[in-house]
């Protein structure tokens, strides 16, 4: 960088001492192009040579030092971009890449996680319709036993009322019977019952 | 077996006869009938009077001083009779022993024997009604053996050789309460 600023100032210099050694003749050439029109345009020798040895001097000054520093700069700067460029089109691409997989790999978790998540809902559905039905089937079960049971007590009640009522009925009539009947009253059964019994040859 | 069963009916009728002639003697036929059925039904109601009577370890004497005590009301033939059933052995004849002499006695006395139970004793009318359906019903002449059964509540029951009429109030009032219970 020093180097190139260095042809640089030394560029400048040899451009202000032709400029310097030359003040006469430009200023006599700008005289004479004043007076004629075309002249104007079409360059003294006078004029033209030194300016052509001064623009050779400097063109050669400048093709030998100045410029090769300033092309291997722009060289260094073109290859440091260009390779900043393909490192950040690598990583584009890589970033890209990785976007990609990870895309993918959400997409693919997304599916299991609905897959795992409609299997669990299958299977939750599946035992809630399995553990229903058992329900059920154990409250018709249990419904149908009580039942059984109710009717059975039901019986079992009734026939024990009835036993009650006919064994109390009979057991006053026993009393009743047994106490209130005279012997005329007894002799007067055991005639109509006598008279109302069968054969032994029946028996 | 059968052996034992037809010594058992021999023995029987042989003690059957005996007591028969016994009670001709004596003139009674028809008492003893009652008396042997009243004993039947005594030795059948008590397991240690049967065994009792029935062990072969226990003294004789002891055994007639039992049926002395026990029986004590009963005809003086009977009871020698039944001294000798027991002192042989042979208390298990004592229900063909009976068969045996109700059929000997109905057959001296020329009329069919009749237990009649009521809760009342019977008069002179109902046993001459008795009398007069069941001579014609059986062809025979009948002799009534009467009980007096406080259970029965009512009615009569009449039973011969094995064959039972129960025309009792109670028993109406069993079936009467059967009905009831049965009853839907």
């Amino acid at each position: 960088m020093k180097q190139n600023i260095r042809l640089v100032a030394i560029g400048t210099a040899a451009m202000a001492t032709l400029s310097f050694a030359l003040p006469v003749l430009a200023f006599a050439a700008e005289e004479g192009e004043e007076t004629m029109g075309i002249g104007l345009l079409i360059p003294k020798p006078g004029e033209f040579i030194p300016m052509l040895i001064g623009f050779i001097v400097l063109w050669i000054v400048l093709a030998k030092l100045a410029w090769p520093a300033f092309m291997g700069m722009i060289d260094k700067r073109a290859a440091k971009i260009k390779e900043a460029l393909e490192t950040a089109e690598n990583a584009r691409i890589e970033s890209e890449r990785v976007l990609e997989e990870h895309r993918a790999e959400l997409s693919r978790a997304k599916k299991e996680a609905a897959d795992i998540i409609a299997t669990a809902r299958q299977t939750a559905e599946s035992v809630k319709a399995e553990i229903t039905a058992s329900a059920q089937t154990e409250a018709e079960i249990l419904i149908a036993k009580a039942r059984t049971a109710i009717e059975a007590e039901k019986k079992s009640a009734l026939a024990e009322l009835q036993g009650s009522v006919a064994d109390m009925t009979v057991s006053v009539t026993r009393k009743v019977i047994g106490t209130d009947l005279s012997d005329a009253e007894h002799r007067s059964i055991i005639s109509r019952y006598i008279a109302e019994a069968g054969s032994f040859n029946e028996n | 077996m059968k052996t034992s069963a037809v010594n058992i009916r021999a023995k029987a009728e042989v003690y059957a006869r005996v007591l028969l002639e016994a009670a001709q003697a004596s003139d009674r036929v028809f008492v003893l009938t009652g008396e042997l059925a009243e004993l039947l039904a005594t030795v059948r109601g008590s397991l240690e009077l049967r065994s009792a009577l029935s062990e072969a370890t226990f003294p004789e004497q002891a055994k007639k001083a039992i049926i002395a005590e026990i029986f004590s009301d009963y005809a003086p033939e009977l009871l020698a009779t039944f001294e000798v059933m027991v002192e042989r052995g042979d208390l298990a004849t004592l229900p063909r022993v009976c068969e045996f002499y109700y059929a000997l006695a109905e057959e001296a006395l020329g009329a069919i024997i009749l237990d009649v139970s009521t809760v009342v004793p019977l008069d002179e009318e109902l046993r001459q009604q008795i009398i007069t359906k069941y001579s014609s019903q059986l062809g025979r002449g009948v002799l009534l053996r009467e009980y007096i059964d406080p259970d029965l509540i009512g009615g009569i029951v009449l039973a011969s050789h094995g064959k039972r009429i129960d025309a009792s109030v109670s028993s109406q009032l069993e079936n009467a309460r059967q009905v009831l219970s049965l009853s839907q």
